[in-house]
């Protein structure tokens, strides 16, 4: 009795603390003036808030169950929606300062895209995972579908940051490794929870998650306020060889 | 009536078999999906402990730049020569030595990706400097860069298309290369890659 009652309590906090350390997250935002650059994800926070205090509403009223239900799935989908947007906007930093890889980048992106909306189409379709409720079932592989095409947008922007040698800016790289675990996370509990839909495993799952998003938001913080790294000292040397080897390629691909 | 019998418990059996079949793919998936995000997770932390601890030595990346011989890398995919070679040789010999300059070349087009993309954090140091200049020239070296990682890559698939197939004679240009040259054609035309990068910039640190 003792123990249910400390689960309870444990469950409750990890529940509350990412979401107190969401609102300090948008204080930091706001001051630092971030909402500016991150517009997107300044709106994801403050509609995580929200989408938070309505649950807890919706939680602590017995009679309301269903409304419950319907109220997590909308805030699931709308999070989703956000979190692409969040995407589209970490991708637009990494890719601000070259007007070359913008359009190199967008072409290649697109086709990462088309890929793993396909797979998750496939999944959905061959892997449907029918246990549990069917909106809820429904939900999590919605969930499941996105979490994989957003975990793999944002490895394959890792891949192109490290090919190209791209530099992230500080808060950029925050925001993208955050989301990043967070979407992993999400895809083996997605996967995991159209499967097994009993109770224990269902608690298990639900604690994992609520850590993951705990890290992830502390990721967030430790970024966001972390002083941006000043330019190196550069010095000039006369030559340019970079152009010849261009040049030399080019001729190469073109012979 | 008996026959009515079995072939109904044949038609349950071969259903059990069926869903039995679609629980297990379904599992297989799931637990696909799990190892995928636990090894995008293991990326992922990898990415963020590289990214505090890296410290990349610009000047050596520079040097390693310049030390790669571009009048090597012209011979060794020089049609010139390889006409000759194909003439003087037996066609056994030649494949055999075509195999081998196609390697030695993609290995040259490798080693100057990854000198490009070195020379790219350059470029991107240099374009936050508070000189008006420096900052232009890092602008035109990162752009530039870019441009060379992208067609190195585009020599890679090139080159060993080659070592694989070395008999083959025509050489058609990638799809990504051809898209890339239209592209860096038009922005040519408006002027962003016009041959105004005089200077390499040199950088101390990451």
């Amino acid at each position: 009795m003792l123990s249910m009652n400390w689960l309870r309590l444990l469950a409750l906090l990890l529940w509350t603390s990412p979401h107190v350390f969401l609102g300090i997250l948008a204080v930091v935002s706001w001051k630092r003036r971030l909402y500016r650059e991150f517009p997107v994800f300044f709106a994801y926070i403050l509609c995580e808030i929200a989408g938070f205090v309505l649950l807890v509403a919706l939680y602590s009223n017995p009679g309301a169950g269903k409304q419950y239900a319907y109220a997590y799935s909308a805030m699931l989908l709308l999070s989703i929606v956000l979190r692409f947007g969040v995407i589209d906007e970490v991708s637009k930093d990494l890719f601000r300062e070259s007007q070359f890889l913008k359009l190199a980048a967008r072409r290649s992106l697109q086709g990462v895209t088309g890929l793993l909306l396909m797979i998750g189409v496939l999944l959905a379709v061959y892997a449907p995972g029918g246990s549990g409720a069917r909106l809820t079932a429904g939900i999590f592989v919605v969930d499941r579908g996105a979490a994989m095409v957003q975990c793999g947008l944002l490895l394959a922007l890792l891949l192109f940051s490290r090919f190209f040698g791209l530099s992230w800016r500080r808060p950029a790289f925050g925001i993208a490794l955050g989301l990043g675990i967070l979407t992993s996370v999400d895809l083996a509990f997605s996967a995991l929870r159209a499967e097994f839909s009993s109770g224990v495993w269902t608690e298990f799952l639900n604690f994992l998650v609520i850590g993951a998003y705990l890290i992830c938001v502390l990721i967030w913080i430790g970024y966001l306020l972390a002083p941006e790294v000043g330019p190196a000292s550069v010095t000039v040397i006369p030559r340019d060889e970079v152009e010849i080897w261009n040049r030399e390629f080019r001729q190469f691909l073109k012979h | 009536m008996e026959q009515g019998v079995s072939t109904i418990s044949q038609a349950l059996i071969s259903q059990t078999m069926i869903s039995q079949s679609l629980i297990s793919q379904s599992l297989i998936a799931a637990w696909t999906l799990v190892a995928v995000a636990f090894f995008a997770l293991a990326i992922l932390v990898y990415a963020a402990i590289r990214s505090r601890s890296r410290r990349v030595d610009l000047e050596k990346a520079v040097e390693t730049f310049r030390s790669l011989d571009i009048e090597a890398f012209r011979n060794l995919v020089d049609s010139a020569e390889e006409a000759f070679l194909r003439d003087n040789l037996t066609p056994r010999k030649f494949r055999e030595i075509k195999r081998q300059r196609a390697w030695a070349a993609l290995i040259y087009a490798w080693e100057a990706g990854l000198a490009a993309t070195a020379l790219a954090k350059v470029g991107q140091s240099a374009q936050r400097s508070s000189d008006p200049e420096i900052a232009a020239t890092g602008l035109q070296v990162a752009e530039s860069a870019f441009r060379l990682r992208l067609q190195t890559i585009g020599a890679c698939f090139h080159l060993l298309t080659e070592v694989v197939l070395p008999g083959v004679r025509s050489r058609s240009l990638p799809p990504l290369v051809d898209q890339y040259e239209r592209t860096a054609e038009t922005l040519f035309r408006l002027g962003r890659f016009s041959s105004g990068m005089h200077r390499l910039v040199r950088s101390k640190g990451a």
